[in-house]
């Protein structure tokens, strides 16, 4: 009986951590952002840019997508993988439209686990742009780009494996603006001389 | 005795839920986003007597955006077009765009929102599954006009709108409303 009771316990414990395992992992690769803490600036912004190109629309994009013709093998290959691409970008008249607050519910997530913020990246444009990669073990699992200015407010959210030069080749596609985001090769013997 | 009940009352659910769901699914959702706007704004749609001339339209809109030949972008016999002129279109558009997502989020995918307060204009595309081909939704407001416009593309021409949303949505809009005399 007692055995029984114990075998019972084991059972229990395996079911509940094959219940809770899959949902862990799943919590530890999800690199989506959760951006609607911004909406509220709709209201005050000259422009805004909403972009939801989910994992619904990645997976049609990947059918839709030709292999015959070049370009749109290009493209095709770009967004393999990818997960869904999200964008929210406000435009202000004036200055000073969107607090600290706001910029900190994004960062705040961008501080979690697994999330690394590249130093090596800048844009052509003004402002002040932060680039963040997810890293599950040594995948990248998803990328998001935060451009700041005295009158702008810029989120993108790549999730699914992606780097930069991919990022690069979207700017422009799939409702991605135009960032200008531009990589700093690193600094080889003879560039220091 | 008892077990009869039960299976009756599951039966009933089963019929009650699938009913529901059908009338759901049969629920004309450019009726309803033309009925939204309409109460919303308080503002009345202009008949268009000729769609099929619009469909005409449309697909010159594809050929421009290709810049190469002539394709139909929209599928024929597809179009669904409501235009509203000469109205004012005054309200606050946070709360028009969150009706709007309430009503369409369950069915439709939202692809691309823009809104322009400088020019007061918002753009709405929705997306949704039609078989093998794909439902369009592109819902423009102004400041004196709107329209609603709802298409069928084939797969390729779905490409064409996920590559470039925005510009692929305003010319469709564009398009499917001029004026022949323009």
């Amino acid at each position: 009986m007692k055995s029984l009771f114990r075998i019972n316990i084991r059972t229990s414990l395996i079911a509940m951590l094959l219940i809770v395992m899959p949902a862990l992992v799943a919590k530890a690769q999800d690199s989506r952002i959760q951006m609607g803490v911004l909406d509220h600036l709709a209201a005050k912004a000259s422009q805004t840019v909403d972009v939801n190109v989910d994992e619904r629309l990645m997976k049609l994009a990947s059918k839709v997508f030709s292999d015959q013709d070049a370009d749109e093998k290009e493209v095709k290959k770009m967004v393999a993988g990818l997960k869904g691409i999200y964008v929210k970008s406000f435009e202000f008249d004036v200055d000073g439209q969107y607090a600290t607050a706001d910029v900190e519910s994004i960062r705040s997530q961008l501080r979690g686990p697994g999330w690394t913020r590249l130093v090596n990246v800048t844009s052509r444009k003004e402002g002040n742009l932060e680039v963040y990669l997810l890293f599950n073990g040594e995948q990248v699992g998803g990328l998001a780009v935060l451009h700041t200015d005295d009158r702008e407010l810029t989120v993108v959210n790549i999730v699914g494996p992606v780097d930069l030069d991919k990022l690069a080749k979207l700017e422009g596609q799939f409702g991605v603006p135009e960032m200008g985001i531009e990589q700093e090769k690193p600094k080889t013997k003879n560039d220091e001389k | 005795m008892k077990a009869i009940a039960i299976k009756i009352f599951v039966a009933v659910l089963v019929v009650v839920f699938t009913s529901a769901n059908l009338v759901h699914a049969n629920d004309d959702d450019f009726k309803s986003v033309v009925k939204m706007i309409e109460q919303f704004y308080r503002v009345k749609q202009v008949g268009i007597p000729f769609l099929a001339k619009a469909g005409m339209k449309v697909a010159t809109t594809a050929a421009r955006i290709r810049g190469g030949e002539a394709k139909r972008i929209a599928e024929a016999g597809s179009i669904k077009l409501a235009v509203f002129q000469n109205q004012d279109f005054d309200g606050d558009f946070t709360k028009f765009r969150a009706s709007l997502n309430e009503a369409l989020n369950v069915t439709w995918m939202p692809l691309i929102q823009t809104l322009s307060a400088r020019n007061e204009e918002q753009v709405y595309i929705f997306l949704k599954n039609a078989g093998d081909k794909f439902n369009v939704l592109v819902i423009t407001i102004e400041q004196r006009e709107a329209t609603v416009v709802q298409v069928t593309l084939s797969p390729k021409n779905l490409a064409l709108l996920l590559k470039d949303p925005e510009g692929t949505g305003k010319a469709i809009t564009q398009e499917a409303t001029i004026n022949d005399q323009e």
